[in-house]
């Protein structure tokens, strides 16, 4: 089962590389892996507060649970479910109820067998209250048929895509039964050094510093993983993990972890590669949002008046370097799936916004049309520079801007929490699929005051409502995209809020580190594959 | 009156390092003044191609930032920002640190006790983190930064006006004012301070390079005000192309040692000026 599984990957990953049409490094993956070696990696923020954090917690537990705690099943770069401790997954005919076949052989690193019971106390205890939150609403029991078989019953139709990206997702993680229960999950020591079914095991965390893993030799997949030791390390600045990559002390930093203006000097050599693959299922974005609980932006008209009035070319070229494409729509253009084209465009034109704002019955009075306060979220650098040109941009539109660019956590209060802004610059990461992960920013059941990252802008439409509350339901694949295009379209035109840019995020390698960026989301891998040339 | 003035620029004159100290205070503070002259648009503005050198194209005398934006018009409007906090957070901090360091020395007691102790308490605080924290509470408005600023450099000037206070509230010609019936209020304001205000005026000069510095640093970490031009936010907008446009930091960062350095040599030459027995021995 396994020898079938590597060959798989070996094929997916091959056909991945052919079909873009870049000879990239995934492509090496056809030579004969070399066993051994210590690799160092980190990623473009900082160290997290537990290695693993149950209820989500950002990127960085992400990256470091991820390597020690699998899934059932993970999504490869061409967009296909791959087994990992499943073997299988099944809906009945009418989408009721999911039959998941488990591996066979999958020990924890206490030694103790992973079995059904596992994956039904992560169904009931952990993926539906802690970490899948509305994901898994419809799931009304699991049960285990036998050792190895475990059925989620739902009460009502689940499309097949939907459920297994949610298990495929940053919530499925499979934890172990036989430590978690009875106990806090949340709260639970354990956290800090968390026992999985992984290709590695925590040796120990040295807080401030870097967390150290070591192969597990019992691993199911024999053979993997490559390495005998992964160490994760974290600097503070982006300029230090420059610096730490071309002294040698770093071999691999996911989520842009050097200055982009430096990316072309590291690369230039060929001792390093810049690598876009591995995004896919976590398509970052920067937004602007227009608050709906002000009387200027209940006008849609004024929403896409300043819509035209960015050159979002600009921002991609000259603040991103060209790390980032224009958006198109509500959806990323990285989704292959769910994107269209055929949504309403809003090219750059100063001269139309002007006509659309007269029409809209906010003439140029005194010298200013109207006022409005412009909160940029201070979490990404990038973000300063983009407030300051979207204040240029509204400036040139005769428009009063008050700028802020506040800290991380007051911008997560201004804009989720107390709502006190009139237009503002924010980030969110997708998955392929749009529910909830892109279709919270804009339905009403996404309004949720205090909760970050969801509908800040108090956009309520019941037309958009219903097409997803009927995509929630549709199991037919054709007719789910048929509908996330309906989305897309209304949600373009209504603008509450739009990406503006759609980033690409870049993964810096040294050359001698194969196997890298084969998944949608290459970050949260197990890198049980990675293997190094040296 | 008019003697006493020459005499004071005579002695200031005799120490020729603060005479370039004045000269290039007296260009930044003529810079600033021009500058809506100089550069009629907003200096915020995108005007050209990102990351142009300086002395490239004369249109850009100093170059462009990463976003395109004239570094010469966004120094010239920075010299106006970083003056104005200057001048400002100094005078506030001479305000509270004579208010508290007056009234301690001269009344004594327990009064004395419980300022002095007040002031250790802001003493003992890191400035820059009070600083940070100040801002980040209030908002990233320049008023609060100026604020913010006044509130951790007020502590020295406190001290030294009680010192001189203390030395001077026994005195003779204090006690004769006291024997005429003259109120606290007067005595301290009309009598003392006057002659305790030299050495406060030395250290108010260098509170405003202070200040200079401390904006400079708040900008850096991106808590200034977005809304105005300023020489730290330009060093720190600039920090990331260090290794390709270095000249984005090191303009601004020239700027601020040229007006620190320079207030720092006026502050001397006014020691000078203003305390002459101490120069001549």
């Amino acid at each position: 089962m396994s020898r079938f599984s590597r060959r798989d990957f070996l094929i997916t990953t091959a056909g991945a590389a052919l079909a873009s049409g870049m000879a990239g490094p995934a492509l090496a993956g056809l030579e004969t892996p070399k066993r051994g070696g210590t690799l160092i990696g980190t990623w473009g923020g900082f160290e997290p507060q537990s290695l693993f954090v149950p209820p989500g917690g950002g990127s960085s537990p992400y990256f470091t649970s991820t390597k020690v705690l699998e899934r059932l099943i993970r999504l490869t770069v061409d967009l296909k479910f791959e087994p990992v401790l499943a073997v299988d997954i099944k809906p009945s005919a009418d989408f009721k109820s999911y039959t998941i076949k488990l591996r066979e052989g999958v020990t924890w690193h206490d030694g103790n067998a992973f079995t059904a019971d596992d994956v039904v106390f992560n169904a009931m205890q952990y993926w539906k209250p802690i970490s899948a939150g509305v994901s898994l609403d419809a799931l009304e029991g699991a049960e285990a048929a036998d050792p190895l078989t475990v059925v989620l019953k739902f009460k009502a139709p689940v499309p097949e895509f939907f459920l297994k990206s949610v298990l495929a997702g940053k919530s499925g993680l499979v934890i172990p039964k036989h430590i978690y229960a009875g106990s806090n999950i949340i709260t639970n020591p354990i956290n800090n050094a968390p026992i999985g079914t992984g290709p590695f095991k925590v040796k120990e965390w040295v807080r401030g510093s870097h967390v150290e893993y070591l192969r597990n030799e019992k691993y199911w997949n024999p053979g993997l993983p490559y390495l005998d030791r992964l160490v994760i390390r974290w600097w503070r600045d982006p300029a230090s993990r420059a610096a730490a990559f071309e002294a040698g002390q770093l071999d691999i930093g996911t989520f842009n972890p050097i200055p982009m203006p430096d990316i072309a000097r590291l690369t230039s050599g060929g001792k390093f590669i810049a690598e876009t693959k591995g995004y896919s299922n976590s398509a970052w974005v920067t937004t602007i949002e227009f608050n709906q609980r002000r009387e200027i932006f209940k006008k849609r008209e004024v929403r896409q008046a300043l819509m035209q009035a960015i050159d979002r070319q600009f921002i991609a070229d000259t603040v991103f370097f060209g790390r980032a494409r224009p958006s198109i729509g509500a959806v990323a253009s990285s989704n292959s799936i769910f994107f269209t084209k055929d949504v309403q465009d809003y090219p750059f034109d100063v001269k139309k916004a002007e006509k659309i704002l007269d029409a809209a019955g906010f003439p140029v009075k005194g010298g200013s049309r109207f006022k409005l306060s412009l909160v940029s979220a201070g979490w990404f650098e990038e973000n300063i520079k983009i407030g300051q040109y979207v204040k240029q941009a509204f400036e040139d539109l005769d428009i009063t801007v008050d700028l802020a660019v506040p800290d991380r956590a007051t911008s997560l209060k201004r804009i989720y929490s107390d709502y006190d802004y009139d237009v503002a610059i924010s980030n969110n990461s997708g998955s392929v699929e749009l529910i909830p992960s892109t279709t919270q920013y804009y339905t009403t059941d996404g309004i949720v005051k205090g909760a970050a990252f969801r509908n800040a802008t108090g956009y309520s439409n019941p037309k958009l409502d219903e097409i997803v509350a009927k995509m929630t339901v549709e199991t037919d694949e054709p007719k789910r995209v048929a509908l996330a295009k309906d989305f897309d379209r209304l949600a373009t035109i209504e603008a509450p809020l739009l990406p503006m840019v759609d980033l690409e995020p870049v993964t810096i390698v040294r050359s001698d580190v194969r196997n890298h960026s084969a998944t949608a989301d290459f970050m949260g891998e197990s890198w049980a594959e990675l293997w190094l040339d040296r | 009156m008019l003697n006493l003035a020459i005499d004071f620029a005579r002695r200031f004159a005799r120490n020729r390092a603060a005479l370039i100290g004045l000269l290039l205070v007296i260009v930044v503070v003529g810079v600033a003044l021009a500058a809506p002259w100089l550069f009629p648009r907003n200096p915020l503005r995108i005007v050209g191609r990102p990351e142009i050198w300086p002395f490239v194209n004369s249109r850009y005398p100093l170059g462009t930032d990463s976003l395109g934006r004239d570094i010469a018009a966004m120094i010239a409007y920075g010299a106006r920002t970083t003056l104005l906090i200057g001048l400002c957070a100094s005078l506030t901090a001479t305000l509270i640190g004579i208010t508290i360091g007056a009234t301690a020395a001269y009344f004594g007691g327990w009064i004395d006790e419980m300022l002095m102790r007040f002031t250790e308490l802001f003493q003992t605080i890191p400035n820059l983190i009070f600083v940070l924290t100040i801002v980040s509470i209030l908002g990233q408005k320049i008023e609060y930064v100026t604020v913010a600023v006044g509130i951790v450099t007020w502590t020295p000037i406190a001290r030294l006006t009680r010192a001189e206070f203390m030395a001077l509230r026994d005195r003779e010609f204090v006690q004769a004012c006291r024997a005429m019936g003259m109120g606290n209020l007067r005595i301290m304001l009309g009598e003392i301070l006057p002659n305790a205000l030299p050495p406060v005026i030395v250290l108010s000069s260098l509170v405003i390079a202070g200040a200079v510095l401390f904006e400079s640093a708040v900008s850096f970490l991106g808590l200034g005000d977005p809304n105005v031009s300023s020489w730290g936010r330009l060093i720190g907008d600039g920090r990331t192309l260090i290794r390709t446009s270095w000249y984005i930091c090191a303009v601004p960062g020239l700027a601020i040692m040229i007006t620190v350095l320079a207030l720092n040599l006026v502050g001397d030459g006014l020691n000078d000026a203003l305390n002459p027995k101490l120069r001549d021995r």
